[in-house]
């Protein structure tokens, strides 16, 4: 049966009186994928850094396993584990003693010499980690989430720097993950990728929640935002999102020549 | 407390892979020492003084560590953690940030401890110093020194924007101190106003304090260094500590 692993109600978070998050409200549950989609600006990072319990919220009510992640940040992240947007690693520190660093944080690790083999990074074991492409230290990136053995991940962009064939092996990963009871919030700007993993979408924008469900409702959802004459039926959900999604200015060669 | 370890033994290792601070808290004072020692030997510090010269380095430049480590290697790794935002990832592990900055904190104190005792035993073994002063009294100014200079480092990381300007205020804190205190070469041997700008340092409280100790003075002798080290350890760790509250640390 599944069970409730986030709540979140009415959050609300601003910078210097700047509204990023406004109203938003939605729920993960065990085995579930959620994809956070939206331009950039729209409050996803910010959204899931409150659940993470790394920003205070202004307001709303957000529950982590039953708590509170702002004040049980520690109990919380036992069963949490995060691959962040833009975080980084000593740069002297080697890729193993970096594994080894995470996995002494948790009371039962994972394997993470097996994770190095299955993220094909077994022959940096040695390497600093400045000495890694930014697909390697991606890759470690998302090992280091999954050490904990996690039964909520979050993932902040996940497949960015990675070549085609790793993020396919990537999707199965984490699609394995699923069905194995883990919930997964990712925060993702590759629709393909969102539509091959997530079973609900968040979808904002400025900071504003506009959609919460599953694929199929977002699809009937964006059918009511654009005219019958756009609209066909087998529309990928990459340009059902561009139809919807407010438009920004392209470049012209105006301002370069 | 096993998370804590390990991140304690990595932070040992990076600590060691650091030229700049394995360099210069556990070489570049012996270096200092070997240099001065080889030009002035542990003769008296002017003709008929009781006071020799090394009795009186190794003391000073053991204050000299207590900067690098203090004031350099540690603001200067807590700030680059920060901008590289490693203290919101170690945030979002059940150990939390201010393991990492513990660890910081213990893995500087160990190594400026080691340093200590390999500039005591060099100066013992190469130039026979003499130290007077009791285990206890050392011990005290040691950990006075370190207290205060730690604290500043400690303060400089709290009122940085990032990590340029953290290092500009260590960099010309540490070096003003280095060469103004009495840290490098005796203090005895500045003119009046040199003296009257050292006198406003607080590395050369550190350095009074050490010497006295190390050339046999009771810690009462010392009543003044220790206030003034202490009132700076106790203002530095209380204004840093507000200010690193207000930070913003996503």
């Amino acid at each position: 049966m599944s069970q409730v692993i986030v709540q979140v109600e009415d959050l609300n978070l601003s910078y210097k009186g700047l509204h990023a998050v406004q109203n938003i409200s939605f729920s993960v549950e065990s085995g579930e994928v959620l994809a956070v989609i939206g331009q950039n600006g729209s409050g996803k990072t910010s959204t899931v850094e409150c659940i993470e319990g790394l920003r205070k919220p202004d307001g709303g009510r957000i529950q982590v396993f039953g708590k509170n992640p702002w004040l049980h940040r520690n109990e919380v992240y036992k069963e949490v584990g995060v691959q962040l947007q833009e975080a980084e690693y000593p740069l002297k520190i080697r890729v193993e003693e970096q594994c080894r660093l995470f996995a002494g944080f948790y009371e039962r690790p994972a394997d993470w010499n097996l994770l190095l083999k299955q993220m094909g990074l077994d022959d940096k074991r040695k390497c600093l980690i400045s000495k890694l492409s930014g697909g390697e230290r991606q890759r470690l990136s998302i090992l280091l989430s999954l050490i904990g053995r996690p039964k909520l991940l979050i993932l902040d962009e996940l497949t960015t720097g990675l070549d085609p064939e790793v993020r396919q092996n990537m999707w199965i990963s984490f699609e394995n993950i699923r069905k194995g009871g883990v919930a997964i919030i990712m925060v993702s700007h590759y629709l393909d990728e969102v539509e091959a993993l997530a079973d609900k979408i968040l979808y904002l924008e400025k900071g504003k929640q506009e959609f919460w469900g599953t694929q199929q409702e977002f699809r009937e959802y964006a059918k009511g935002r654009i005219s019958d004459d756009e609209y066909e039926e087998n529309l990928s959900l990459e340009k059902l999102y561009l139809k919807i999604a407010p438009k920004t200015t392209g470049l012209t060669m105006e301002g370069i020549l | 407390m096993k998370g804590f370890l390990v991140i304690c033994k990595i932070q040992l290792r990076l600590f060691t892979r650091d030229f700049f601070s394995f360099f210069f808290t556990l070489v570049f004072p012996v270096l200092m020492l070997l240099l001065f020692g080889g030009i002035f030997g542990n003769t008296p510090v002017y003709d008929g003084a009781a006071i020799r010269m090394m009795d009186i380095s190794v003391p000073a430049y053991a204050v000299m560590i207590t900067g690098v480590t203090g004031l350099m290697s540690m603001p200067l790794t807590l700030s680059g953690y920060k901008e590289k935002k490693i203290y919101k990832r170690f945030d979002a592990t059940p150990v939390g940030k201010k393991s990492i900055m513990l660890a910081q904190v213990l893995v500087n104190l160990v190594m400026t401890l080691i340093g200590i005792s390999i500039l005591i035993i060099a100066g013992m073994l190469l130039y026979h110093i003499q130290i007077k002063g009791t285990f206890l009294s050392i011990c005290f100014g040691v950990l006075f020194s370190i207290a205060a200079m730690f604290s500043m480092g400690f303060l400089f990381t709290a009122i940085g924007q990032d990590s340029r300007s953290t290092t500009l205020l260590c960099y010309l804190c540490y070096f003003i101190m280095l060469f103004l205190s009495g840290a490098t070469m005796p203090d005895m041997m500045f003119p009046d106003s040199i003296k009257r700008i050292s006198d406003c340092l607080p590395m050369t409280y550190a350095v009074d304090l050490m010497q006295g100790v190390f050339s046999g003075d009771s810690l009462k002798q010392h009543g003044m260094e220790l206030l003034i080290l202490g009132s700076l350890t106790l203002i530095c760790i209380i204004a840093g500590a507000i200010l690193y509250r207000r930070k913003d640390w996503t």
